[in-house]
């Protein structure tokens, strides 16, 4: 059996090596995806539409916005999943008496150096998530860079401290919460947009809320959208770490 | 002129000090001397190659606000690294120590008594 | 695009890609692939992708690898492929 994966895999990389040679150069101005009629649209005229510097979020929030919003309700989705098939008795303590997990979060005595050294770096990090996400406009960066930044911050904090104290902080039940509330903000400020007269996601209607131009409207816009994914995408992370670092139940909620 | 034949004396000391480490983990006994040249050898030598190209960019830019800012920036990576590697290297280290992995030791010595203590 | 950064970055892509499928002990083999994640990271950089650079960074080399050091702690160590 061994022999004949071997067989498939190298007869693949002779194809893709063979493939190779029909690429384009790279970064080549002449390749299919630069010289596209869609691509050399967005090219010229994104700056002039949505005085955003950063095409990829351009692209990402405004003019593919449908896309982003199911991704994020996908990275949602993928959460209810873990919650639904590790979460025995996380909402309420069940109890008939179930094995305790191994732990490898840290129980007190706690050690120092890294508690204190986490504690100086957290804010630290936590404000280039915010950055990051704030700043998505005009360098790279956006609401799932941001949100899983964020969320890498958190998780930091518990392995280092004492999980327990920090999971009665935010329970699985606010972690969940917040993750509606990202893609509540996402849709509700697409559904906002019906109200003025445009369609779903069609930032352009919005002009009549901001004391502003229609473009920076779209500008603006795109920000709180960003927003709603880093509240979804944090969340998320932060509940699937507590989920698969506890085995699912051992971390005691408030509501039990 | 001074300023460049710093940072490249910076950078070159760097690299000589990563390759101090890279010696030092391929060639120490025993796991605690390999994290202890691991640590001590990259925190340096990042630092030193981090703060030369700092010099070197501020330099090359006329010192140039634009130039300070990107030189700030890296001063904060190097804080990064300053604080979070010798960090890692101890909990690595204790948690080599809590796995019960013995410090090589010479035969004869008296040391070896805290070793069968752990 | 220096093409000898860029082949040395493909060298050892392609080493810790097979380092971490074929290595028996589970917690070596998610290290192994947090380094990959990281190594395809300083590639997208090097490309000018800082977009996905960023990503892979924050996903591949961090959080992913705590999820599956959690998963293993939770499961077994050892693969028996």
């Amino acid at each position: 059996m061994k022999v004949f994966q071997t067989i498939i895999a190298v007869v693949l990389g002779a194809l893709l090596i063979y493939a190779e040679a029909d690429f384009p150069a790279w970064a080549s101005s002449k390749s299919p995806a630069n010289a596209g009629e869609l691509s050399q649209y967005y090219i010229k005229n994104i700056y002039d539409e949505t005085l955003v510097p950063n095409m990829v979020t351009a692209v990402l929030a405004d003019y593919r916005g449908y896309d982003t919003l199911f991704e994020t309700v996908v990275v949602f989705t993928a959460g209810l999943a873990i919650f639904a098939i590790l979460g025995t008795g996380v909402m309420r303590e069940k109890k008939t008496a179930v094995p305790a997990p191994k732990r490898i979060y840290s129980e007190p005595p706690f050690d120092l150096i890294v508690r204190i050294s986490t504690r100086m770096l957290v804010p630290v990090i936590q404000l280039f998530a915010l950055y990051v996400l704030a700043h998505g406009h005009h360098s790279p960066g956006g609401g799932f860079q941001g949100g899983v930044i964020l969320a890498a911050s958190f998780i930091m904090l518990e392995l280092s401290s004492d999980l327990r104290a920090e999971a009665a902080k935010l329970t699985h039940r606010m972690s969940i919460w917040l993750g509606i509330i990202g893609i509540v903000i996402y849709a509700g400020w697409g559904t906002l947009s019906l109200f003025f007269g445009g369609h779903f996601l069609d930032y352009d209607m919005l002009q009549a809320l901001f004391p502003l131009d229609p473009l920076m409207a779209r500008s603006h816009s795109m920000l709180i959208v960003e927003v709603g994914v880093a509240f979804t995408v944090s969340s998320i992370m932060l509940l699937i770490f507590r989920q698969l670092v506890s085995g699912g139940y051992s971390i005691p909620d408030k509501q039990a | 002129m001074i300023i460049e034949i710093i940072s490249i004396t910076m950078i070159i000391s760097g690299l000589f000090f990563f390759l101090g480490a890279v010696a030092g983990i391929i060639r120490f006994p025993d796991f605690y001397t390999r994290m202890h040249a691991a640590g001590k050898g990259d925190t340096l030598s990042t630092v030193l190659v981090i703060g030369g190209i700092a010099l070197y960019y501020m330099e090359t830019h006329h010192w140039e606000w634009s130039a300070i800012l990107v030189a700030l920036k890296l001063l904060a990576i190097i804080i990064f690294i300053f604080i979070s590697s010798p960090t890692s290297t101890h909990i690595l280290m204790k948690a080599g120590f809590d796995a019960g992995i013995k410090p090589k030791l010479k035969e004869n010595s008296e040391n070896n008594t805290t070793s069968e203590e752990s | 695009m220096i093409w000898s950064y860029d082949a040395i970055l493909l060298i050892l892509i392609v080493i810790t890609a097979i380092v971490s499928l074929s290595i028996k002990d589970l917690i070596s083999a998610t290290i192994t692939l947090g380094v990959f994640s990281f190594l395809l990271c300083l590639l997208w950089a090097e490309m000018g992708a800082v977009d996905v650079a960023f990503t892979e960074a924050a996903v591949g080399a961090g959080v992913s690898t705590v999820f599956l050091v959690a998963t293993i702690y939770n499961t077994t160590r050892k693969s028996s492929d």
